[in-house]
């Protein structure tokens, strides 16, 4: 087909320009700025689905003046008011901890960005991962670097001299040591089946059979301590408006606000990233579509905008945990369900080898 | 349990601190001060303080003439206005010895109970969203809608109706009223059936909910607490039917009752009330008689006999009394106000102890208190 060719042919002058000649570094510095950014966009996609979406759900119309009927430009407006608003430093605060803590909780969801790798390019026999790097225990990384974000919240919540915020900050630290360690036996037991820590890797094991279904414990488990890990409905005690006004993030006003928000969300596309990556198949399109020939980057973005879909749809249709109920969950349910998870995923995984 | 009122005591423990819930916070339908000591997550000691909008209702109540108390009523609790106007009516009526005709009685009773459906609908929406469930809070919302357009239509305001009148009502029904009605509160029924569905079966919700903040009967009793608190402790407590004014005499209802006294089971009170209250109003539109819907005869300046009267009703929140004393001028002597409200606010600290934080919002949520009217 025509489109095929073109496309390669695109792609073959792509891999000239980003792997083949000795600019090629700095290009791909370029190359991952813009896929900070394009992640960065992937966060405002969301802030905007989720309001759309969430009123179409609870019967509103949502965002629905600036920008046209589907208010496409409420998120600048919203913008610009944040960065007009006056920022305001608690007198009590402790200020290098309170303003830090917005800084380090976009930073811990940037580095996330750095491995997440959008496509595999094989051309002439060689590998081009489309990422800002490869690395062979991104998969890892991903876990570590994640772990980052409850600092910014601790920082903020100590940082506030606010007792909602110290509350929030609490809970946040609670609830991720019950579900860091889920977490991580499900990314173990991914990574022992495809016999890789490396994301590019992973998703390649699952060109025969997604994740999903090789191991559908592990998908609920990852995706129930996910929901946690990022603090969305039902797991999101940390900002419970009516008991902790607005948990950690009490304080902060104006843009500092804006980004401790933003982060939340940039955390919660990663997110959505990691479980379309390594259990729904990554760039494995589905059969369905024949001899069309559709770009695994396509796939990567459909796939993690129906997780963020999903994300908004629980957010609709759930109540909120008592946070001592979030705790028995993570140690007395996911924990046992993890590890059976891996048991299971470990005979899996030898039987195939 | 002590309901003395008791004072909190400053934190001992290092790992104790002091929270104060208010008087601005989101949890809260108006300024009250919820002093929490916490240890962790775990309440200690609460202590509800009061008074942020007092309005000296009953003071100004004795310096206005009958007619002009009668707008004033509305204001104690906006989602009450129906209840209050027609138990002041019925204390004014009982005072000056006349009797509302046969079509006012009904026109009221129609009235109140639209009014206990919209408190109801926006009493559950509110707590919905204090468990974290914003949706139902919107679908409440939605259908609290059709109710509020229905009584628009009677008594043409969306908030406080004014309706009642001494002897009568304001006005007659609108033509084509009992259709519409009918229309509206068939949906309604649909929906609030299926949101009792939801509530009932969601795990999360559940586990929120069940065994959580618990009033007994007798700990109501003393603390004065009546309507759904009570009667989801169990008994069966309700003046239409203990005492039955207007025409609940002629009107077939079930006083709804649960067990457990718990969070669940005040919201599936309200719940299966709206679902009662529903089932009246089809009734009144059956059986309403034609003639006259007030006095012919009503003075603007109205001079009871000199006496006193206590008038109740079955509020959408409890049992709302008010006590008139007449000295045969055209305003009264005393007014006193015994509002549902404030025993439902005083129950509150002695749930909370021993409890979570998290569990503030769902128990206060759950009593359905107004701060206007503790405050009136």
């Amino acid at each position: 087909m025509a489109i095929i060719e073109i496309y390669d042919i695109i792609m073959h002058y792509l891999v000239y320009i980003f792997a083949d000649n000795p600019f090629a570094p700095w290009i791909r510095g370029v190359l991952g700025g813009l896929v900070i950014g394009a992640v960065f966009g992937g966060a405002l996609v969301m802030v905007y689905l989720e309001r759309k979406f969430l009123g179409d759900m609870q019967s509103r119309i949502g965002p629905n003046r600036v920008g046209g009927r589907f208010g496409v430009l409420q998120l600048i407006a919203d913008a610009i008011k944040l960065f007009t608003k006056e920022d305001i430093i608690p007198a009590k605060a402790d200020k290098w901890l309170f303003i830090g803590a917005p800084i380090v909780a976009l930073t811990s969801g940037f580095l996330m960005v750095a491995v997440i790798p959008f496509d595999l390019l094989v051309i002439k026999g060689n590998e081009y991962a489309v990422a800002v790097s490869r690395m062979d225990i991104s998969i890892l990384y991903l876990e570590a670097v994640s772990g980052l974000a409850i600092f910014a919240t601790f920082m903020a919540g100590w940082g506030s001299s606010s007792k909602y915020a110290v509350l929030a900050a609490f809970r946040n630290v609670a609830k991720m040591i019950g579900y860091e360690i889920p977490l991580g036996i499900t990314v173990i037991s991914v990574a022992v089946m495809a016999h890789s820590l490396d994301i590019v890797e992973i998703v390649e094991a699952q060109s025969s059979i997604w994740f999903i279904i090789a191991q559908p414990l592990g998908f609920v488990v990852f995706f129930i301590a996910l929901l946690a890990d990022v603090g969305r409905i039902p797991f999101d005690q940390t900002e419970a408006e009516e008991e902790l006004v607005a948990g950690w993030a009490t304080e902060y006003s104006g843009m500092r606000w804006g980004l401790a928000f933003f982060a939340e969300y940039l955390h919660a596309v990663v997110g959505s990233f990691i479980v379309t990556l390594i259990f729904l198949g990554g760039w494995n399109g589905l059969p369905i579509v024949g001899n069309l020939y559709i770009p695994g980057i396509f796939w990567v973005i459909a796939k993690t905008i129906m997780v963020m879909m999903l994300f908004i749809w629980i957010r609709a249709a759930l109540p909120r945990y008592r946070i001592d109920q979030v705790i028995d969950i993570g140690w007395k349910v996911l924990i046992p369900l993890a590890l059976l998870n891996l048991v299971w995923s470990t005979i899996i995984g030898l039987w195939w080898a | 349990m002590t309901h003395e009122a008791t004072q909190i005591t400053s934190p001992t423990k290092p790992s104790e601190i002091l929270l104060h819930l208010g008087p601005q916070h989101p949890l809260q339908p108006g300024p009250f001060l919820l002093d929490l000591k916490i240890e962790g997550e775990t309440i200690r000691e609460a202590e509800l303080k009061i008074g942020y909008i007092h309005k000296g209702m009953e003071k100004v109540f004795e310096d206005r003439t009958y007619l002009q108390i009668l707008p004033l009523t509305d204001r104690i609790c906006y989602l009450a206005s129906n209840s209050n106007n027609d138990v002041y009516c019925r204390g004014v009526e009982e005072l000056l010895g006349i009797e509302p005709t046969e079509r006012a009685k009904y026109l009221r009773v129609l009235t109140n109970e639209l009014c206990r459906l919209q408190s109801h609908l926006l009493g559950i929406g509110e707590y919905a969203t204090d468990v974290g469930f914003l949706t139902m809070f919107i679908y409440m919302v939605r259908e609290r809608e059709g109710v509020v357009s229905l009584l628009e239509a009677i008594t043409g305001s969306r908030l406080n109706h004014n309706y009642a009148r001494f002897g009568g009502v304001a006005n007659d029904l609108p033509p084509g009223y009992k259709e519409m009605a009918l229309k509206t509160l068939g949906e309604l029924k649909k929906q609030v059936k299926s949101h009792d569905e939801m509530l009932s079966s969601d795990s999360i919700y559940l586990r929120r909910t069940k065994g959580v903040g618990v009033l007994t009967a007798k700990e109501a009793g003393e603390l004065g607490v009546a309507g759904p608190p009570l009667r989801a402790a169990g008994v069966e407590y309700d003046l239409r039917r203990m005492e039955p004014y207007l025409v609940y005499d002629d009107l077939d209802f079930k006083v709804i009752t649960q067990t457990d006294g718990d969070v669940f089971s005040r919201v599936k009170v309200r719940l299966l009330e709206i679902l009662e209250s529903i089932y009246i109003i089809e009734q009144c539109l059956d059986q309403m008689p034609s003639g006259p819907y007030k006095q012919d005869v009503t003075p603007y300046i109205t001079r009871p006999k000199p006496g006193e009267v206590y008038a109740r009703i079955e509020d959408p929140r409890g049992e709302m009394g008010m006590y008139i004393i007449s000295d045969g001028s055209d305003k009264p002597y005393r007014f006193r106000i015994r509002g549902p409200a404030f025993a439902t606010a005083q129950a509150l600290p002695p749930l909370l102890v021993g409890g979570y934080v998290a569990d503030v919002a769902a128990i206060a949520a759950s009593m359905d208190s107004c701060t206007s009217e503790v405050d009136r």
